[in-house]
């Protein structure tokens, strides 16, 4: 009998939340021809967080568009909870963003009319919740990430890392399968990065699926997975949990 | 210097003492202007001394080190390729590294990307324990400031591990 | 000279860098200049056949005439007319000739004529101008040019005055009375000029007996409008044989004086005091000069195009700011930046704003000069004074003061629509000029909680729209504008439809097509607007519709909420467009009877909101297809 005491890490391809298999991603034809992502596959399992690190312009942000059915492949496929993805229609496809997926992107792109919740609330509103619902959702949101004060705020009014926090809880409000993140601190100081990366640490510990695109190796070293992109295809595969602990002294010279 | 530097430079043939300096000097640009010139020598002949290291007279040329042939015994070559298999990272050993991934690439041992590769992945592992010891700090905390110190010294070191990784990338790609 | 230079070398090189906008602009204010011009021009034009018709005719300067009284069965007063012929300042004089009227039969129809006696021989004022065939002759009886082209007669056909018949030997044209229908006819209310009626005559017993009327000639009896007849000439003897008899016949009289200018004070000093000029009674004659005269002209014949032109091109002149203000508040957002630039190298904010205000200037001069071409060669087309006056060979000329206002109210348009922006980018501190955050969308959080409530198509809508209110207003009030056209011209047509069901023979086609011209172009700016307005609306929104699709939203909420955002505000501009139309159609007619059916009325305010949403349609879409990452990555950019 087999049982696996991390219950969070499953290798089983039926249990995993996201599937790509053969991704590509073309831009271009002929001289021009640009292979953004060439062949990827992945398995992601529930629970896990992922982080694909990658010199710039490797595809990696490409990558998290095409599995977060933000674009549309050139070839190859995406399952999500299941379901393929890739070659749905668009009133589908629509239908996932707002029901099984969640995406935090580095510019934030809050809106910048509406105040903090408002701005969460436009994400349970697009999924057709009622404006009462999408308000109660938002203020258990905004708590959720620690700005319960600043609900009324509007994103000039607020750092960098609050706004982020605000589109965490955003990508949160309709409860996804899958949170994706492209940069969350790549405008962010180090200060702000420690709160986003507090938050991933607790969404992490709450058994949310995450996919984080970054350049941050703080970000990166406390997935559960680390993949390593280059030139649109993957080359590394990392798992970081265990290693060689206790010698963290030796670093600044207390070397035994 | 680590004497595994030297070794490694001798990875890929016999060379006079010489040439050794030359090349030391060349992999590391103006920081090898503080090169103690006797040092290779020395290390050099703890090395002939521990055995991994062989030496020979020229002919015909006066007895000096820096005319001397020297190349690798069998035990120094196994040395050698430990060596590049290590990954300690006692201190900030910038050079170290550096010239290992020289030695790597000039002798063909090993691809100087895998042993980035493996540095970083070391690191990484290195830096989710700092950051894991970090977070579990009370705020405020002495400790808490110490080992952020770690986890951005970390960061930096895997900041330059990346660069490396694309100058090897691109380095390889030239040729 | 420097400076000035400069700012037109920057506002060249803005103009050639976006061409297909500075095209729409011309247009739109070009579409405005041109109708103004036509407005202009037919008011020049008209005057001046007829100073051409004097020339040749020996045109009098005073024509004096004088009826029967035939309530008290008193003859006309011949002798108080012939003493006119001393008075001081009369160099020359034709007549008294005899007036009677009559009713004529041509063609099967039947219509009214002034019937005037004449001599062979030529008279030495007011001899009309023959345009075809021999003056009058015993039988023979000459037309006016413009009457012979309403009864649609010509030299040689034959017709029957008060049951007589005439050949017509000739067709001419004068200056003595404004060509068909504009003349006003001898005699007043209580002494109308007689015809005898019904036909055929009875009261002319020399004629031959005819049948019975055909019952068609019965029905074309009802649409004789007694107050328009046509002149025609006779000799004298054939003129006074129509008169029922000797007592009943008017008369008339030319004088020509030593200063024609002085032709108005002549009639004051010799009406009889406290009477009006146009009244004519037994009491003495009444006098009309040259001028008055020419004034029935212009004022009559050429009345409703005229009028209908002017309008249309007040009309589209409002749209045009509209139009233009729609593509400045485009194109001004991305301005703010070079303004920045402009003033972070040292320029002046009267220079920054000299530079963005010449550009337009300049699309205007074009416009106007475009404007005035098109005007000046399309006038013909529509100023042919008709048979009634010597037609205009070639072009009209355009007079400076019509160049001049054609300029100014180009320049006008241009100013204003772009005179507040301008200032307004020009006072932006540099440096939020410089950070190119145009005009950040001001917060409405009302409309944001009544949005939120609405399905999501109309939630994306409104606060699209809502960034920028001005752009609403435009719309409202460029579809205000083109609806109100759309009643005014609906009532013109009903107008010119009673007009012709009351027997004058007016022919409204040319009015039809000028309306038809005005209403199509209005409609075509306002579909522009609409379309460019929604435009711009899709390329303002398109971050905030890319954002909305990455949350969940479908390519056709977010394009049917564009339109719906273009939709709503038209519904409102045509509903205050009727009004508008009505009051406009009210205020410059006499009429107040004529009024667009009700379902017409009605049926305006669907059709304008279907037209709108289909045009609107496909802008909307642009790029709602595309997937969101593409328009969220290049926002970094």
């Amino acid at each position: 009998m087999r049982h696996t005491t991390d219950t969070r890490v499953r290798d089983s391809a039926d249990a995993s939340v996201l599937r790509a298999r053969g991704l590509r991603k073309h831009y271009g034809h002929g001289q021009g021809l640009v292979r953004a992502v060439d062949g990827v596959d992945l398995d992601v399992g529930p629970g896990e967080t992922v982080a694909v690190m990658g010199p710039s312009g490797c595809g990696k942000s490409t990558l998290l568009h095409l599995l977060g059915a933000l674009d549309r492949p050139s070839g190859g496929e995406v399952w999500l909870a299941g379901r393929r993805i890739d070659q749905i229609g668009e009133k589908a496809l629509a239908r996932m963003r707002r029901s099984a997926v969640g995406f935090v992107f580095q510019a934030f792109h809050l809106m910048d009319e509406l105040t903090a919740r408002e701005n969460i609330e436009l994400s349970a509103l697009m999924a057709g919740r009622s404006p009462r619902a999408a308000r109660r959702r938002a203020a258990d949101l905004l708590e959720r990430v620690g700005l319960a004060d600043r609900a009324g705020f509007l994103p000039s009014a607020l750092s960098g890392g609050q706004r982020q926090r605000v589109a965490i809880a955003r990508a949160l409000s309709n409860e996804p399968l899958v949170v994706f993140a492209d940069e969350p601190t790549g405008n962010l100081d180090s200060a702000a990065t420690v709160d986003v990366l507090r938050l991933f640490e607790s969404l992490h510990e709450a058994g949310q699926t995450l996919v984080i695109v970054t350049h941050d190796e703080r970000i990166a070293a406390s997935a559960d997975r680390l993949i390593s992109m280059r030139d649109g295809a993957f080359v590394d595969e990392t798992r970081l949990s265990g290693g060689t602990t206790g010698q963290l002294g030796a670093l600044v010279g207390l070397e035994g | 210097m680590q004497q595994e530097v030297v070794l490694a430079m001798l990875a890929k043939e016999p060379s006079h003492g010489y040439e050794l300096r030359a090349r030391l000097r060349q992999a590391l640009g103006p920081l090898g202007e503080a090169l103690n010139p006797g040092h290779v020598y020395v290390t050099l002949t703890r090395l002939e001394k521990a055995g991994l290291v062989t030496s020979e007279r020229a002919e015909g040329l006066a007895d000096r080190q820096d005319r001397k042939m020297y190349a690798l015994t069998p035990d120094g070559q196994q040395r050698v390729a430990e060596w590049l298999a290590e990954v300690r990272w006692p201190k900030p050993d910038l050079a170290e590294f550096h010239l290992k991934l020289v030695a790597a690439a000039a002798a063909g041992l090993a691809d100087p990307l895998s042993i980035v590769d493996a540095q970083r992945r070391e690191l990484l592992r290195r830096l989710r324990d700092a950051q894991r010891a970090a977070l579990a700090e009370p705020e405020g905390s002495d400790a808490a400031l110490l080992l952020e110190g770690i986890v951005l010294r970390l960061q930096a070191d895997l900041r330059w591990l990346e660069a490396c990784e694309q100058n090897w990338t691109g380095r390889r790609r030239r040729s | 000279m420097g400076r000035f230079l400069l700012v037109g070398r920057l506002a060249a090189r803005d103009l050639r860098r976006r061409p297909a906008e500075a095209a729409l602009l011309l247009l739109a204010i070009a579409a405005a200049t041109t109708t103004l011009t036509l407005g202009l021009v037919l008011h020049d034009v008209a005057s001046d056949p007829y100073q051409r018709t004097r020339e040749a005719t020996a045109g009098p300067d005073v024509v004096a005439n004088v009826s029967a009284d035939s309530v008290q069965n008193q003859p006309a007063d011949r002798a108080s007319v012939e003493a006119l012929t001393d008075a001081p300042g009369v160099v020359d004089h034709s007549g008294p000739y005899p007036v009677t009227g009559a009713v004529l039969e041509a063609q099967g129809q039947l219509a009214t004529a002034q019937v005037e006696g004449r001599d062979p021989e030529a008279a030495a004022v007011d001899q009309p101008e023959l345009t075809r065939g021999s003056w009058v002759d015993d039988g023979g009886a000459v037309i006016e040019a413009a009457f012979a082209d309403a009864l649609g007669v010509r030299a040689g056909d034959r017709i029957t005055l008060n049951g007589r018949s005439f050949q017509i030997v000739g067709v001419a044209v004068t200056a003595a009375v404004a060509p068909y229908p504009s003349m006003s006819p001898t005699g007043t209310a209580e002494n109308p000029l007689q015809y005898c009626v019904p036909y055929p005559a009875p009261c002319d017993q020399r004629s031959e007996t005819r049948g019975d009327p055909s019952p068609e000639l019965r029905a074309a009896w009802r649409r004789i409008d007694a107050e328009h007849p046509g002149l025609v000439w006779l000799t004298q003897a054939d003129a006074r044989s129509l008169a029922p008899q000797a007592e009943s016949l008017s008369y008339v009289l030319n004088l020509k004086l030593d200063d024609p200018a002085e032709a108005a004070a002549f009639v004051n000093t010799y009406l009889p005091s406290g009477r009006s000029p146009e009244v004519v009674s037994a009491d003495g004659p009444s006098l009309q000069s040259w001028q008055q005269i020419r004034g029935q002209v212009a004022d009559d014949m050429a009345r409703n195009e005229q009028r209908v032109l002017l309008i249309g091109s007040r009309l589209l002149t409002l749209l045009a700011v509209a139009s233009v203000a729609v593509l400045v508040g485009g194109r001004l957002a991305d301005q703010t930046r070079r303004v920045g630039l402009l003033k972070a190298v040292g320029g002046t904010p009267s220079l920054v704003a000299a530079v963005l205000l010449a550009e337009y200037v300049v699309v205007a001069l074009f416009a106007a000069a475009a404007g005035l071409a098109a005007g000046w060669l399309t006038a013909p087309l529509l100023t042919d004074p008709g048979a009634g006056l010597l037609g205009s060979a070639g072009a009209p000329s355009l007079t400076m003061s019509t160049v001049a206002m054609v300029t100014a109210v180009a320049l006008g348009v241009a100013v204003a629509a772009t005179f507040v922006p301008a200032v307004r980018a020009a006072r932006t501190s540099t440096v939020r000029a410089l950070a190119d955050s145009a005009r950040a969308p001001r917060r409405r959080p009302w409309l944001i909680a009544i949005s939120a409530r609405m399905p999501v198509p109309l939630l994306l809508g409104l606060r699209a729209a809502a960034r920028r209110p001005r752009r609403v207003v435009l719309g409202v009030v460029s579809v205000a504008i083109t609806v109100c056209g759309i009643v005014a011209a609906l009532a013109t047509r009903v107008d010119t439809q009673l007009g012709e069901d009351r027997g004058s023979i007016i022919k409204g086609e040319e009015l039809d097509q000028v309306l038809l011209v005005i209403t199509i172009t209005l409609v075509a700016l306002a579909a522009v607007n609409a379309i460019f307005i929604t435009w711009a609306t899709a390329l303002d929104a398109k971050h905030s519709s890319a954002l909305a699709r990455a949350l969940g939203a479908t390519p056709q909420q977010v394009s049917t909420g564009l339109s719906a955002a273009q939709v709503l505000p038209a519904l409102a501009g045509a509903i205050l467009g009727i009004p508008g139309g009505l009051a406009l159609f009210a205020a410059v007619s006499s009429d107040e009877t004529a009024n667009p059916p009700l379902w017409q009325l009605l049926a305006v305010v669907p059709v304008t909101v279907l037209v709108v949403a289909a045009l609107t349609t496909i802008p909307a879409r642009l790029g709602a297809r595309r997937p969101p990452a593409e328009t969220l990555q290049a926002e970094l950019a």
